[in-house]
This record gives structure tokens, C-alpha cells and sequence, in this order.
């Protein structure tokens, strides 16, 4: 019976994917020859009754700004209300970076002018109207956040062919739609529903939003709290909980009392000095959530004067690093030392052999120093990410052991990112360290465009050499020869050391003992790829309201 | 009469405009709200189409204008951050900072007066000693000591009191019977952030009752109405702790404004949705709209009841009124 029962588990398995249509043959919407997609089928899983509530921490105050897709930013905290309240076209999912979420076919033609989605039948938003293609248009000629300019450039028009067919045409070759397209990357392909949206307007959507998600908003107040309830006409499955509470709560030690009281079951951001705290908790669990790698970048590197001229002082700043010791002061041991500034979830991301974690070695380091004409070092201002000042201070004491010596300068968030977001522009002068995070999805050439290339306005690394790559890149209808490229400037970057990477950042999250399964099995709901938050939400289990 | 307060009317006015033209200035000076939304690599577009819609890419004066123009229609604009109208923001968070502060000011005041008036009529005795001291550590233990105190030991060792928030109930708009239950319902969340936001406050008042009441108690009038032979009791009660009280009163009016408008650190602590959390995420967000909308309510009540205590006083005497 025992040995049967896996068998059994398979058998179901395999029937419930297969309305989803996925799984079996779909007919072709587009003529001619097809680029070749790796989007995996959606899992639909077995219907259950929700039950219980699960109260979420988040480390900030939430905006009501998150629930429209329209006006998605660039920040990746949305996705976490979208993966409540709305629903993909394709999404990372925990099996996949790209999922079928509403669509359950997609095609792209081999000359990336067109893109066809068939969506998968009986979709309803949470008013019961359903959901069409006319939605999908509607949403992509009226989305205004992050890359909208990039979708409407390469627009030529929309074909709706059906309630569920619908192709878009571009211009000219939109090699990078179906990344950009992924709900894990941008909003547009987060459908909201045309007949509510223009009935309650923008600011009408933002305080009652309604979508085709797996839970729909049943009251806000504005920065401190949203309730979820359960939509049991999701497609994928009924959520396993019934009531989703999210509160907005920055001070790091009341997320604390409220996971020991139990008032909260799910908190973000738990590192720094009450990790500790956390991890001695028996009654408490937790999640490293690895989201990208600490990396060190210096602005003015190319300009005459600067010691970072030198690849030799790039270097010994590497070499003088004690990053095992970095990680356990800040992390209590949880992170990685890391030898690339581009998280491994990242598609085309260099790791392993082919990054390794640098060496600390400060005899080498001193010698590099010696050779490039610095013996007795020099001054450096260090600007740390906000507020991650502490670890600022460790690697400053690195530092000094090669004669580096820093003078912190303490930014607030706002400041420290206004600074970052104008690249080399925003950090004036030729003797400063910026360290830096950013845990972004879009695969590594989305890293590349914004750090590495000359065009970028937050370029810190602007080389004729990574140039060239890029260009070539840029103009490549080839996937195999784009990873290629990809990775070449990665390598360039890395071993220029243009970028000083330091450890992969882990972003604890605490969680209460109410959330099932009970032991360590809950690191299950941190399995999606490039997610800095648990989602998708509909799997999450919580104990039965008392 | 009419003279005087069209004078001191005049006077609210100019404050408030000072008070809007400061504040539309410092906000400014704090940096570039856009840096919030759009992240590193942004599309330019996208920023400049995000600061189109914020109205930052006018010229300050076109800001200024089109702030006091829509001020003036009762209208503090849109959120940066929570992307709604301030107003109602800040009256949805307005009735849950009325309930704290208010909690605090009754918590100061059940606290504060007794203890003054024991201390200046058992004056020099072990009580005005216990006075000094519930005194100095009122003044000298912040509140978010004391209100982290409260929760190591109420919330997490005894598990008595909830630590987070203000509890399921709320003032809906629409449904004037939410407005009752609100007040009575959820206390268990009220009673920690109430005692730590009203204990300091409790001192400062245990230090003005008792120094007003040792004033009134060595004044002529109450020497002789004891000399009379009036009871003590009656002459404490009906003579000396009516006069007393008025500078108390005063200060407590005063108290119950900062009470409900600014309590930053307990209301962040406690996790209260109140106006001082909302003052707090708009500065760490540079939302210019919500803390000017929150910082001119905030001095508009001010403003408002410095007002109708400069009428009261120059109604109540006449000396004040003549002198302007």
C-alpha cells in the first residue's frame, strides 16, 4: 500500500495538469516558424476548504499604490500584492522561472515580431466577470509603470482574435518581450479587469481593487493594514488559507514581540541584531531567504588621480576582505561568501567554478598596494547602503589593514538612492566606495544594463571593451550567442574587478509556530526563484483560527 | 471685543501661512521623493513621467501656487507613497490618534493631578517624596523605554496584553454606529501604548498641580477661609484645587494636541496606525503631499485652539482685550 501510494500521488497529479491544457497539444496560433519558449505548464493542485489566518509583517508601510498592476514600479515589493490580489499571464512559479499562469499557451514567432497567448478557459475576476483578451489589451495600453515606454515603442498593434487568442505585433524584433512580459519582472502582464477599473477609476482601484488572483482585498487602511479573504474561483486551486492579514511594521524589534506573542506568523526582515534573538527562539522558525550579493563598486575608478585606476588596488580592496568573517558578524553565518554581484537565481549568472569566492589575502593585498605606488595606503569616503551601516564599518576595518582608510558617510535610504540612481554622476570625486545590492530578476543582462554599460543612468563601469559586448548583445536574435555575451562581460566586470563582490545576502524572514507544516518543511514556500518575499500565496498553510 | 478678536484671527491666519510656506519649503530640502520609486537603471521615461504626475518637474513657485490654490479648496493632494488622497489618509488615522491621546491624557491626568495635589498638601512627607520621585522618572524615562519595558513584560513574559496595533474595530465613514464601538472596543490594545505616551506627561502635571496648589495654599484667600474654621477637606476641594487647576488645565489642553499629533516613537513601537506613524513614513519617504498635509492639520488644531483660548481669555478678562 505505502509503495503504491507515490504511484497513486503521480496518477493525480497527471490528471489534475491536464485541463490545464498545457500538457497536451495545443493548436498553434501563429504561422511560420516559432522561437523557442521555455515556459513550463502550471501545476493545478487538489481543492480544499481554506481555513485559518496568517498575519505578515512587512519591514515598511504599504501602499495602496502596490494592489494596480498599471502603475507598477520598479520596485519588487509589488509582486507580492500581486501575487495576492491579480494574476499573470506567465509568472515565476516555485517549479519554474516562467510559469503559464492565465495564459496556458504562448508562442513567439522565430523573427521575435510576434507574440501570441491563448488564455485558459472559464477565467473570472473576483465579481465573477470573466476575464478576455480584451483585458489583456486593455491592460497593456494602459499600463504606465516601469517599461512602458519599452512596450509601447515596439508596439505596432493588438490582434484580439477571441475571447482567448490574442497576438501582439511589434515593430521591430522584441527579442526581450517574453522576459519583460513575465509577471517577475514588470506589471504589464498582470491583468486587471477594463470594466471595473474605468468604472472606479484610479484612485477608486488603489482603495478596493478587484482581480483574478487567489485572494481579493476586503479592507485596507491605508500604510498599516490590508485583509485578504480566500477567492474560491481561483483557477490553480482554492487557497489553503482563508484570511491573509498584512501589516505594515518597521520597527524590526515590536516584528519581533510580535512573532513571541504571536500576534504575527510571517515576518520580513529579521537580520541584524535581533537574528540572534530569533534563532534562539524554540519556538520560532526562520528562512534565509538568499536574495543577491553584497558587492563593492568605485565610481570614480576611470578618472585620472583615482587609485582605483589601478586593477591592482581594485584588487587588494578584494584581497583585504575577510569575508567568512563578514558573514558571521552580520549574519550570524546564515549568508554566503559569494564571488559575483549578480544573484545566482539570476538567469546566466556566473557561480561556482566559473566565479569563485575571491581569496583573503592581505600579505598579497599589501604587495598589489606596494606595486600600484600606495605602500602607505590612502583615504577613501565609504558609502555604505543605508542601513546596513555596521557592516560598513567591519569592511572599513578590513581596510585599514592594507592602509585603505575610509571615512564612512552615513546616508539615509532616499539619499543613498537618489546618489546610486545617477550612477557615477550621483558619487562625485575619485576616492570613494560604494557598497551596493540588487537582488533584481530580468535575468544578468539586466544587472549588466544597469551597472555595467556606458548608456545606463546608473552606470558605475563604462568600458569599450564591455561595450563592444553589449552592442553585439543588443542586436542578437540568437538566445545561445546572448547568454554568451552575457556571461563574457560578467567575466570582464569580475575579473577587472571593476565590481568587488562580498557574500549572498540573506534576508531572514521569521516565522510563527501557527504556519504549517510544523519543523523545517515551511522552507517550501521560499522556493520560487528571484522571489525576495514567499510567494505565490495560495500554498500557505496556517493552524485553524482558535 | 470684535476688535480684538478679528486681530487675533488675523494672527491665525498669518500663522498658518507661514506655517504652509515653511513647510512646502523644508520638505523640498530634504531630497528627490522619485529616488523612492524608481530604482537604480530606471527608464528615463519612466521618471520623468513619474515626476510629471507628482507635479515635481514645475518650477517651485508653480508648486507653491497650485498647493495654496488646492489648499484652499480643502484639497492636500495625493500621497507619493500611498498613492491616495491625503485627507483621507489622515481622517481615516485621524480617530485612532484621538483615541490614544486621548487614553494618555486621562492616564496623565488620573496619574498626574492626585499625586500633585497629596504632594503639595502632605508637602515635605514621605508622600511629596514618592511624588518627587514618580515625578522625576516620569520626566527622565522615555516613553519608548518604558513602552518596550511594558512589552517584554505584558506582551511576551506574561502574555497579558497584545503588542501590535489598535485592534479589528475602526471608524467607517458610511456607518456612524462604528463610531461608538470604536471607543469602548479593543482596550487590551490601548492600555501599553496609552500608559508609556501618557506617563511622561504624568510627571510634568504631577509637577505643575503640586506647585499650583502650594501657590493657592499659602494664598491670603485660603488662609482665610481656614481661619473661618472651614473643614480642611472643603477648603482643599472647594477653594484651593478649583484655582490650582486652571494653569493645569492649560497645559493639559496643550498635552492632549501634542498627545494626539506627534506621538512618533510610541505609536512606531506599538505599531499604532495613528497621524504620528503617518507623519514618520512620509519623512522616511519623502512624500512631500502627506507631511504637509499632516504637519498643517497638526498646527491648524493648534492654531485653532490658541485661537479660542486668546477669545476665552480676553472674554474672561477684560484687561487682555484692552491691552491690544
Amino acid at each position: 500500500m505505502r509503495r503504491g501510494l507515490p504511484l497513486l500521488l503521480v496518477a493525480l497529479t497527471l490528471t489534475a495538469m491536464s485541463p490545464d491544457g498545457a500538457t497536451g497539444q495545443q493548436p498553434p496560433i501563429l504561422s511560420g516558424p516559432l522561437a523557442k519558449l521555455d515556459i513550463k505548464p502550471a501545476q493545478i493542485e487538489a481543492r480544499a476548504t481554506p481555513k485559518g489566518t496568517l498575519t505578515v509583517a512587512m519591514h515598511f508601510a504599504l501602499d495602496p499604490g502596490w494592489l494596480d498592476p498599471l502603475e507598477h514600479s520598479y520596485a519588487v515589493t509589488m509582486q507580492m500584492y500581486d501575487y495576492l490580489v491579480h494574476d499573470a499571464m506567465i509568472k515565476p512559479m516555485p517549479h519554474a522561472w516562467v510559469s503559464y499562469g492565465l495564459a496556458e499557451h504562448a508562442e513567439m514567432a522565430a523573427d521575435f515580431r510576434r507574440a501570441a497567448f491563448r488564455l485558459r478557459p472559464g477565467l473570472k475576476f473576483h465579481d465573477g466577470q470573466p476575464l478576455t483578451t480584451a483585458d489583456v489589451k486593455w491592460t497593456y495600453e494602459n499600463f504606465k509603470g516601469a517599461y512602458a515606454k519599452v512596450f509601447q515603442d515596439k508596439l505596432e498593434h493588438v490582434q484580439v482574435i477571441d475571447d482567448r487568442t490574442i497576438v501582439f505585433h511589434f515593430k521591430e524584433p522584441f527579442i526581450d518581450f517574453m522576459d519583460l512580459y513575465n509577471g517577475g519582472v514588470s506589471g504589464i502582464g498582470w491583468i486587471v479587469p477594463r470594466h471595473y477599473y474605468e468604472k472606479v477609476g484610479r484612485d477608486g482601484f488603489k482603495a478596493r481593487p478587484i482581480g483574478a488572483g487567489p485572494y481579493r482585498l476586503v479592507s485596507q487602511q491605508a500604510g498599516a493594514q490590508m485583509v485578504f479573504e480566500a477567492f474560491d474561483g481561483y483557477w490553480r486551486r482554492t487557497p489553503a488559507t482563508r484570511t491573509i492579514v498584512v501589516k505594515g511594521i518597521r520597527d524590526p524589534a515590536t516584528r519581533m514581540a510580535g512573532l513571541q506573542t504571536g500576534e504575527l506568523d510571517l515576518a520580513f526582515g529579521m537580520t541584524g541584531k535581533l537574528l540572534p534573538r530569533l534563532m534562539s527562539d524554540r519556538t520560532l522558525r526562520w528562512d534565509p531567504n538568499f536574495t543577491g550579493p553584497w558587492w563593492l563598486m568605485f565610481p570614480g575608478y576611470s578618472e585620472p588621480g583615482s587609485p582605483f585606476r589601478d586593477k591592482r588596488v581594485r584588487q587588494a580592496v578584494s584581497l583585504a576582505i575577510n569575508r567568512p568573517f563578514l558573514v558571521k558578524q552580520e549574519t550570524q553565518d546564515i549568508s554566503k561568501p559569494w564571488g559575483n554581484w549578480i544573484s545566482p537565481e539570476n538567469r546566466d549568472a556566473l557561480q561556482g567554478q566559473d566565479a569563485p569566492v575571491p581569496e583573503y589575502n592581505v600579505e598579497k593585498a599589501k604587495q598589489l598596494m606596494t606595486q600600484a605606488g600606495f605602500p602607505d595606503g590612502f583615504e577613501v569616503e565609504y558609502l555604505p547602503f543605508p542601513p546596513y551601516f555596521d557592516m560598513g564599518e567591519r569592511i572599513l576595518t578590513d581596510l585599514r589593514a592594507i592602509g585603505i582608510r575610509g571615512k564612512l558617510q552615513s546616508l539615509e535610504g532616499p539619499a543613498f538612492r537618489a546618489k546610486i540612481g545617477q550612477g557615477r554622476k550621483g558619487v562625485p570625486g575619485h576616492r570613494t566606495i560604494v557598497q551596493n545590492i540588487d537582488p533584481r530578476a530580468g535575468g544578468s543582462k539586466s544587472n549588466i544594463a544597469v551597472y555595467a554599460v556606458c548608456g545606463s543612468p546608473a552606470s558605475f563601469v563604462c568600458e569599450p571593451q564591455i561595450e563592444a559586448l553589449w552592442t553585439k548583445h543588443q542586436a542578437s536574435l540568437d538566445q545561445a550567442e546572448r547568454e554568451r555575451l552575457v556571461k563574457s562581460i560578467q567575466r570582464i566586470v569580475l575579473d577587472e574587478h571593476y565590481f568587488v563582490p562580498l557574500y549572498l545576502n540573506s534576508f531572514v524572514h521569521g516565522i510563527g509556530p501557527r504556519v504549517l507544516p510544523e519543523g523545517k518543511g515551511v522552507g517550501k514556500y521560499w522556493d520560487t526563484l528571484n522571489a525576495p518575499y514567499p510567494w505565490p500565496w495560495e500554498v500557505w498553510e496556517v493552524k485553524a483560527d482558535r | 471685543m470684535k476688535r480684538y478678536v478679528l486681530v487675533r484671527a488675523l494672527y491665525s491666519v498669518v500663522t498658518l501661512w507661514l506655517l504652509v510656506t515653511i513647510i512646502f519649503g523644508l520638505v523640498r530640502l530634504t531630497g528627490d521623493p522619485v529616488a523612492m520609486k524608481a530604482e537604480a537603471g530606471a527608464d528615463p521615461a519612466y521618471v520623468a513621467q513619474l515626476r510629471h504626475s507628482w507635479g515635481l518637474d514645475q518650477p517651485l513657485h508653480r508648486q507653491y501656487l497650485g498647493f495654496v490654490s488646492r489648499l484652499l479648496r480643502g484639497d492636500f493632494g495625493h500621497s507619493f507613497e500611498k498613492s491616495l488622497p491625503v485627507r483621507d489618509i489622515y481622517f481615516e488615522r485621524l480617530p485612532n490618534s484621538l483615541k490614544l491621546g486621548f487614553a494618555a491624557f486621562l492616564f496623565s491626568l488620573a496619574l498626574g493631578v492626585p499625586f500633585g495635589m497629596l504632594s503639595a498638601l502632605k508637602v515635605n512627607s514621605w508622600w511629596d517624596s514618592a511624588g518627587k520621585m514618580v515625578a522625576l522618572l516620569g520626566l527622565s524615562m522615555p516613553g519608548f523605554f518604558v513602552g518596550l519595558v511594558l512589552i517584554i513584560i505584558f506582551g511576551i513574559q506574561l502574555g497579558w496584553l497584545p503588542v501590535l496595533g489598535k485592534g479589528p474595530s475602526a471608524v467607517v465613514l458610511g456607518e456612524p454606529s462604528t463610531w461608538i464601538t470604536f471607543w469602548f472596543r479593543d482596550w487590551a490594545h490601548l492600555v501599553m501604548p496609552a500608559f508609556a505616551l501618557g506617563w511622561y506627561f504624568s510627571g510634568a502635571m504631577l509637577r505643575i498641580t503640586r506647585s499650583g496648589m502650594l501657590d493657592v495654599l499659602g494664598s491670603d484667600y485660603i488662609k482665610l477661609v481656614r481661619l473661618k474654621g472651614v473643614p480642611e477637606s472643603v477648603v482643599v476641594a472647594k477653594h484651593a484645587l478649583k484655582n490650582s487647576l486652571i494653569p493645569v488645565l492649560t497645559f493639559a489642553g496643550l498635552n492632549l494636541l501634542v498627545m494626539v499629533n506627534v506621538a512618533i516613537v510610541i505609536e512606531v513601537i506599538f505599531n499604532w496606525p495613528g497621524v504620528g506613524q503617518l507623519l514618520y513614513d512620509a519623512l522616511s519617504n519623502r512624500d512631500f503631499p502627506m507631511v504637509q498635509g499632516v504637519v498643517l492639520m497638526s498646527g491648524l488644531l493648534i492654531v485653532v485652539l490658541n485661537f479660542t483660548i486668546d477669545v476665552l481669555y480676553g472674554y474672561v478678562d477684560p484687561r487682555i482685550r484692552l491691552s491690544r
